[in-house]
């Protein structure tokens, strides 16, 4: 195998391998479908299954109940959230101690977006407290948290610690919760197409430093032409 | 990407165990090796490609002559009756007879030392083929070796290191390179000794490669022809579970996955949305690549004609969009595409409801119907290739108004059946009659049998008496009574059905593409069956649903191809594209990509 200067692929060499990939319209189907139930969609995956004619791979019921929960946490309602996690499966936050740790951080965060200091620090030493001692990492987070009353949302706070008063501080906590629901109904945490993409950036941008060949446009769904 | 069927091509496989067992070293004095057992050194190799061999026993050619291969290939005993002839800086190497294909991901093999003579200058690793055999493998540039005597390891030159323990004779001693961090490393009784060596294999064939210096040195190896001692399996998953997790912290990359120099196109500002400069990982990475994964499936799910899908899917997007919009104004999620652009695309595809219906139709066998509605909506594509799509589209008319009279024929054989056994049960009221009926219906000049008869003179010179006689014999045979509605429907079927096929033969004659004349000649072989789709084999594959599933697919494509659309959804191209570069690049050494297992990943459930 000699260090290569770059072999070329024409396209209708490259275009017959993609012909030679073994896939079927059904395993496309199965990919599609586990998007649509990883990322939430319940109704369009219940319509999927009686078009496709194709078994959802979980309860669809459960989806549902997965994104409320979703929901619930980027409207800032983690009581709700919490009690419908339990309603789901109690041992998800029973026997993942840091996802609730991070539940009951946002829920103090929120008391502090909406101002209610007395219910704040009310909370943080009752609930939160306690589990601070738990761990070093738990603490952490609980002082940074605390931080906030200390600065009143000014401009002049450090970054890291207004950032958990952010939407991203949300979407955080709503993805890690959902995660873990996933995990729980033994399914992938991301949906197999964004690792399939992820696959594909990195294997052209690899094969690009040794062999010139046709690059997909997705956009278009079509080969760009070589040069 | 012309012919429909998938041809099954050697990917990748995880489950494909086997060495080559086809040794090509032409000269070879012994025998290949036969093996009871062939395991695979390395899970996930391109081991099917004929370009890609595994070592299998040691050269016959590419060794030093004082050391000498046992018969089954495997063993190597330093021979030197002349000691002195070996110099203080010389050795005897052998190496295997086949390079290590890169592509395997990690190759290796195990070493039993049989005879560790009086020094112990054994050297085990690996070397490329220019490497001097006179040299112990590490002592040289492009050779890499574990030495017995000292332990030490040697990366090229005479410069080594300690490396590891001592070996001795009956150890084991197992060598593996890893091509996806191109470093080796060895075990020693089945204990991992850690990695060693940079740079193994970049750019250069490499080979298992032995050296021995001293009289009776002697080694047996093992190139998976028996279990090995070390956990090889597991230790590869491990690093395959690495590498692809590695892999997946690629981040994806929009403009690389729409085409690099469509950057200042019109579609400029959508683009930016994805490039915004947010704070790259975590939840708004993901956010923002919401909107482009969406498309993508919705196109998907247009293509194939799944409406219902695609509107309950839109309707969602479009209701979370407008959620997350009004929450979290500050960060705009899905940058808008969703409500604008996305909506026309899916109006636009979606509105083609002719397209679908087309297809929908030749799934349900209705050919008449999408013939009709692609005339009428798309015209260009009844007419390319010649008309070779119209012509597959008639051709598949007649197979239905076949399989329409085998449905009647058989609906009459139920009520004769029916009618039948009333009578006999009157008349001989036998247990067994059963049987009798069953044996009748073979003899009996019923439609079934007319069908037959027609079918094999059907090639112009149908017998018009055919159908006239249908009637006058069932009804003469069993009742008096006229013809009853389901036999007139049989019968009708089966006109029509024939003078169809005497119209499409009568058109079609003078066509002598290869390719027009086999497919004529398959549908008509249909004919000779009366049940064609319980028939099994080609002519119930060419009678069957999975045949009208192929038409339909190739009339979709060409529709869409007729307007200036891809063939294929652009996910389906996505899989395929990948898959093709994960293959790529097996093939020129890069190891990872051996651990990219597509369909373990994406496709089993």
């Amino acid at each position: 195998m000699q260090p290569a200067q770059k072999i070329v692929i024409r396209q209708e060499e490259w275009e017959r391998r993609l012909h030679e990939v073994n896939v079927s319209k059904n395993d496309l189907n199965r990919l599609v479908m586990d998007y649509l139930v990883i990322e939430g969609f319940k109704s369009a995956a219940e319509e999927f299954s009686r078009e496709a004619e194709l078994a959802a791979p979980v309860d669809l019921d459960s989806i549902e109940s997965r994104m409320n929960i979703r929901e619930a946490l980027q409207r800032g309602d983690v009581g709700e959230a919490i009690a419908r996690v339990n309603d789901l499966d109690p041992e998800i936050l029973d026997t993942n101690p840091a996802l609730y740790f991070r539940l009951q951080q946002q829920k103090l965060i929120e008391f502090i977006r909406q101002g209610k200091i007395a219910e704040a620090l009310e909370f943080a030493q009752v609930e939160l407290a306690p589990r601070g001692e738990e761990s070093p990492e738990f603490l952490a987070e609980l002082e940074k948290t605390m931080a906030l009353l200390a600065f009143e949302s000014s401009p002049s706070a450090p970054q890291s610690i207004l950032e958990l008063l952010s939407p991203a501080q949300r979407l955080k906590t709503a993805g890690e919760v959902n995660a873990a629901i996933l995990e729980s109904l033994s399914q992938g945490k991301d949906a197999k197409l964004v690792g399939l993409l992820k696959l594909l950036c990195w294997g052209e941008t690899m094969l690009e430093e040794k062999a010139e060949f046709p690059k997909l446009d997705l956009r278009e769904g079509m080969l760009t032409k070589l040069q | 990407m012309s012919t429909p069927v998938p041809i099954p091509y050697p990917y990748l496989r995880h489950d494909t165990p086997g060495l080559d067992t086809d040794d090509d070293s032409i000269a070879s004095a012994s025998p290949p090796p036969a093996r009871a057992t062939p395991a695979p050194p390395a899970p996930g190799a391109l081991l099917s490609n004929p370009a890609l061999r595994l070592p299998t026993r040691w050269s016959e050619q590419d060794r030093h002559n004082l050391l000498t291969v046992s018969g089954d290939g495997r063993e190597l005993t330093f021979y030197g009756a002349y000691c002195s002839c070996v110099g203080d800086r010389d050795s005897a190497a052998a190496r295997a007879n086949h390079p290590i294909p890169p592509a395997c991901g990690i190759y290796y093999y195990e070493v039993e030392i049989l005879q560790k003579g009086a020094k112990g200058h054994i050297s085990i690793g690996f070397s490329s083929p220019e490497v001097r055999l006179t040299r112990l493998p590490g002592w040289e540039r492009q050779s890499w070796g574990y030495h017995a005597d000292d332990g030490w390891a040697f990366p090229g030159h005479k410069d080594g290191n300690p490396y590891g323990p001592t070996f001795d004779t009956g150890d084991v001693i197992g060598c593996g390179v890893d091509f996806t961090k191109h470093k080796v490393f060895y075990t020693k009784n089945g204990n991992f000794l850690g990695l060693v060596f940079e740079n193994v294999g970049k750019g250069v064939d490499v080979y298992p490669a032995i050296g021995l210096r001293h009289q009776s040195e002697s080694i047996r190896v093992n190139f998976g022809h028996a279990p090995f001692k070390f956990a090889i399996e597991d230790h590869v998953q491990s690093q395959r579970d690495l590498v692809w997790a590695s892999i997946q912290t690629t981040r994806i990359d929009w403009d690389l996955l729409y085409g690099k120099d469509q950057k200042l196109d019109e579609d400029a500002p959508e683009k930016q949305d994805t490039a915004t400069a947010v704070p790259k990982g975590g939840a708004l990475e993901e956010e923002q690549m919401k909107a482009p994964v969406r498309k993508l499936v919705l196109s998907y799910l247009a293509h194939h004609g799944y409406a219902r899908t695609a509107r309950a899917f839109q309707a969602q997007c479009e209701g979370r969009h407008d959620t997350a919009a009004a929450l979290d104004r500050d960060v705009d999620m899905d940058g808008g595409l969703q409500a604008s652009s996305s909506t026309s695309d899916l109006d636009a595809e979606l509105d083609l409801r002719a397209r679908i219906d087309i297809v929908n139709a030749v799934l349900k066998g209705d050919i008449e119907y999408a013939i009709t509605h692609t005339k009428q909506h798309h015209p260009t594509v009844l007419e390319r290739e010649q008309g070779l799509m119209l012509f597959k589209l008639r051709c598949r008319r007649f197979v239905e108004l076949i399989l329409e009279t085998s449905e009647a024929v058989k609906k009459v054989q139920v009520e004769e059946k029916e009618s039948a056994h009333d009578k006999v049960k009157e008349e001989e009221p036998e247990p067994e009659s059963m049987d009798g009926l069953g044996a009748m219906d073979v003899d009996d000049p019923s439609p079934e049998a007319h069908c037959m008869t027609s079918a094999s003179s059907l090639d112009g010179t149908v017998p018009s008496a055919s159908g006239d006689t249908l009637h006058p014999s069932s009804a003469s045979r069993r009742s008096p009574a006229p013809a009853s509605p389901s036999a007139v429907t049989a019968r009708t079927a089966l006109e029509t059905a024939i003078q169809y096929g005497q119209v499409l033969e009568a058109d079609y004659r003078s066509d002598v593409r290869p390719e027009v004349r086999s497919h004529l000649k398959r549908t008509f072989g249909v004919v000779a069956f009366a049940d064609p789709l319980a028939a099994g084999g080609e002519v119930a594959d060419m009678a069957g649903q999975e045949a009208r599933a192929r038409l339909a697919n190739e009339l979709n494509q060409a529709i869409l191809e007729s307007q200036g659309k891809p063939a294929h959804p652009a996910l389906e191209t996505l899989y395929r594209q990948t898959a093709a570069c994960v293959t790529q690049l097996g093939l020129l050494g890069t190891g990872s990509a051996a651990f990219a297992d597509m369909s373990k990943e994406f496709l089993e459930a």
